[in-house]
């Protein structure tokens, strides 16, 4: 009985005396609390994030506020002379003076008139006759 | 008729300004033909992933099982990107194969084996590596099917936030729109200034797994992980390697520095001939043989090296050209890399980054964590990749694996700990094997004996270092490797007998 005893203690002892380190998990569940604002990736390189990250983000109205097209899209900017700096109104009407005539490979690229090669002008002119025979 | 003709030749022609031209069509309907397309407009994904490579596949997969509507866009035409391709699984049918034929020409004697005349069929060889690699495909394919993914053949690039064009590989166009765009482009390898790549006499990984004829010489340039697995394919195979290294250690980062002086020794007995410290300052290729300039590379001794083949295996770049990131303002740090947070997201925060076209290293299964974690951020808004254990393998024979952090970084830390070794040498199973060559390293924090690293050069230790990453995400202790029972007669055994080192002493040693 009393040998039972201390070998049962004995035992009990030699586990208490080690505690694994693993710890039993049990079923992984989505925590409560998780903070969604951008962070820095844990596998980047630097320790922050680019400065346009955090703002343009949240909203698409701030994201707004960052973009660029022809220059900046918000309208906080101030006037830089830049495309954009300044709005359309104040540079004045956009229709030429009388007398005045634009012409239309002065414009941007995409109102040029669009290539057509001569097989297709043959086409065109001969009801695509030269297409077929 | 006419019009059916016509219009295909109008839509796919560009706005280039011809002012001789005369205006034989009007302006306006040019321009509307023109903005004319194949597009066959498809209701709105849940998710939209270019590239179908590991880290793309995995995530549509994962997608479809989460009840997503996904697309997933590949070019190459068929899926599993680089790795299935021409990275990771055909090199391992070439490593395989060349380290048996290796072994039947050298290693039968002392096991009482006597063979006869054996021959190389190289042409067999790679036909070997093909099938595998076709069926891994195709498995892809059919996974794919399982699970709901739509596939699209073609080249993707944005014209929106949420808008992809895909310039179809059967011809012609379609736009895709999601609510959520993935990027997983993966990487491509990194050209050597001065030396242009052919794929038939100076190779990346992708030439170098597709040779004709075993060269007799070769030269790698890089000692790392892929240059020295094809350098042990061709050595193998007949050629006489040489590996060029500008590092004083082979392997690449993050090896620990005894296990690569271990490696380079195990391998130079195999016949690789290497060069460390050493850079490579040019080369010419218009001879029968190509040369290459090398020094030392804190400048003196300069030599010419002369080969038939060389491998450029410097390394790899992120890829995302073509995919206009410029039209919807995102960016790519100063290595190529696209930036996310810990989310995956882009500052576009419908638009997430994986795989090797953003941080951290370019493995195919650390592409696959990031896969189903950003799923999981997608759907759940919770995902898990634990980046300080992510296992590196190296698949020479013997293998070289690693997880957690080396002795190196581990002293610059200034952190305190235990080293425990245990040779293969003294394990039962490798000694039966004989195979006997390399040993196991843990090492472990000195006062809460938490494993920190575990390092192993030998026979499986690809397939060994599972335990160990396991024990790492687990934040096990030495002990409580070693108090787990191992099965007898195992390799695995030096792993537990290697931890028992760590923390008291190991007991066939």
């Amino acid at each position: 009985m009393f040998a039972t005893k201390v070998l049962r203690a004995s035992a009990a002892a030699a586990h208490a005396e080690r505690t694994p380190m693993i710890k039993f998990l049990g079923k992984r569940s989505v925590p409560a609390n998780i903070d969604h604002t951008p962070h820095v990736h844990p596998a980047s390189p630097t320790s922050e994030l680019p400065k346009d990250f955090t703002s343009s983000s949240t909203s698409f109205s701030s994201y707004r506020q960052q973009a660029q097209q022809h220059g900046p899209l918000g309208r906080s900017r101030p006037a830089d002379g830049s495309i954009g700096g300044h709005s359309g109104h104040s540079l004045g009407p956009v229709t030429p003076a009388k007398g005045e005539y634009f012409d239309r490979s002065e414009l941007p690229a995409r109102f040029h008139r669009t290539p057509i090669d001569l097989s297709e002008i043959d086409a065109i002119e001969t009801g695509g006759a030269t297409l077929v025979c | 008729m006419l019009r059916s003709l016509l219009v295909p030749r109008v839509a796919a022609r560009s706005f280039k300004q011809s002012s001789s031209l005369p205006s034989v069509v009007a302006p306006a309907s040019i321009a509307r033909l023109s903005r004319r397309s194949y597009a066959t407009e498809t209701e709105q994904q849940d998710l939209v992933i270019i590239g179908g490579g590991v880290a793309g596949y995995v995530a549509a997969i994962k997608a479809g099982q989460e009840g997503l509507k996904v697309t997933c866009i590949e070019k190459r035409g068929v899926l599993g990107g680089t790795c299935l391709n021409v990275g990771c699984i055909p090199s391992k049918a070439l490593l395989n194969n060349s380290h048996l034929y290796h072994q039947i020409l050298h290693d039968t004697k002392a096991r009482g084996i006597d063979v006869g005349d054996v021959k190389l069929n190289l042409t067999q060889m790679m036909k070997s590596k093909d099938t595998a690699v076709a069926g891994l495909t195709k498995g892809v394919e059919f996974l794919f099917k399982k699970n709901n993914v739509n596939y699209v053949k073609g080249t993707a690039s944005f014209t929106g936030e949420h808008e992809v064009k895909v310039n179809l590989s059967e011809g012609g166009e379609t736009s895709i729109t999601g609510k959520n765009i993935l990027i997983a482009t993966g990487s491509e390898a990194t050209p050597f200034p001065g030396l242009e790549i052919d794929e038939k006499r100076i190779v990346t990984s992708t030439g170098a797994i597709a040779l004709e004829k075993v060269p007799e010489t070769m030269t790698v340039i890089g000692g790392g992980i892929i240059g020295l697995e094809m350098a042990s394919v061709w050595s193998r195979l007949g050629a006489k390697v040489t590996v060029v290294e500008f590092l004083g250690q082979i392997g690449g980062p993050g090896m620990d520095a005894e296990i690569a002086k271990s490696a380079q020794k195990i391998l130079k007995k195999q016949g690789i001939e290497f060069k460390v410290n050493t850079k490579v300052m040019g080369g010419d290729a218009s001879g029968e043989k190509i040369k290459l300039e090398v020094e030392a590379a804190k400048g003196g001794k300069q030599e010419t090296l002369e080969s038939d083949v060389v491998l450029v295996a410097i390394g790899r770049r992120p890829y995302t050209a073509g995919l206009g990131l410029e039209n919807i303002g995102l960016e790519t740090d100063d290595k190529g890399r696209m930036v996310i947070d810990q989310e995956y997201r882009t500052k576009l925060p419908h638009i997430r980054v994986i795989g090797d076209c953003t941080f951290g290293p370019m493995l195919a299964h650390k592409a696959e964590e990031e896969a189903v974690a950003a799923i999981e951020y997608i759907t759940k808004g919770h995902g898990h990749v634990n980046y300080g254990a992510i296992p590196s393998v190296m698949y020479t024979h013997p293998e070289v694996a690693w997880v957690g952090q080396n002795e190196q970084e581990l002293k610059a830390s200034e952190t305190k700990y235990n080293i425990g070794t245990f040779p293969f040498s003294a394990n039962s199973r490798a000694k039966t094997n004989l195979d006997t060559e390399g040993m196991v390293k843990i090492l472990a924090d000195a006062e809460t004996d938490r494993i920190l690293g575990i390092h192993i050069i030998g026979p499986n230790a690809g397939e060994m270092i599972a335990e160990g990453t396991l024990a790492l995400e687990y934040g096990a202790s030495s002990e409580d490797v070693a108090r787990t029972c191992h099965a007898h007669p195992t390799l695995a055994e030096a792993f537990k007998e290697a931890a028992m080192a760590t923390y008291s002493k190991a007991v066939h040693f």
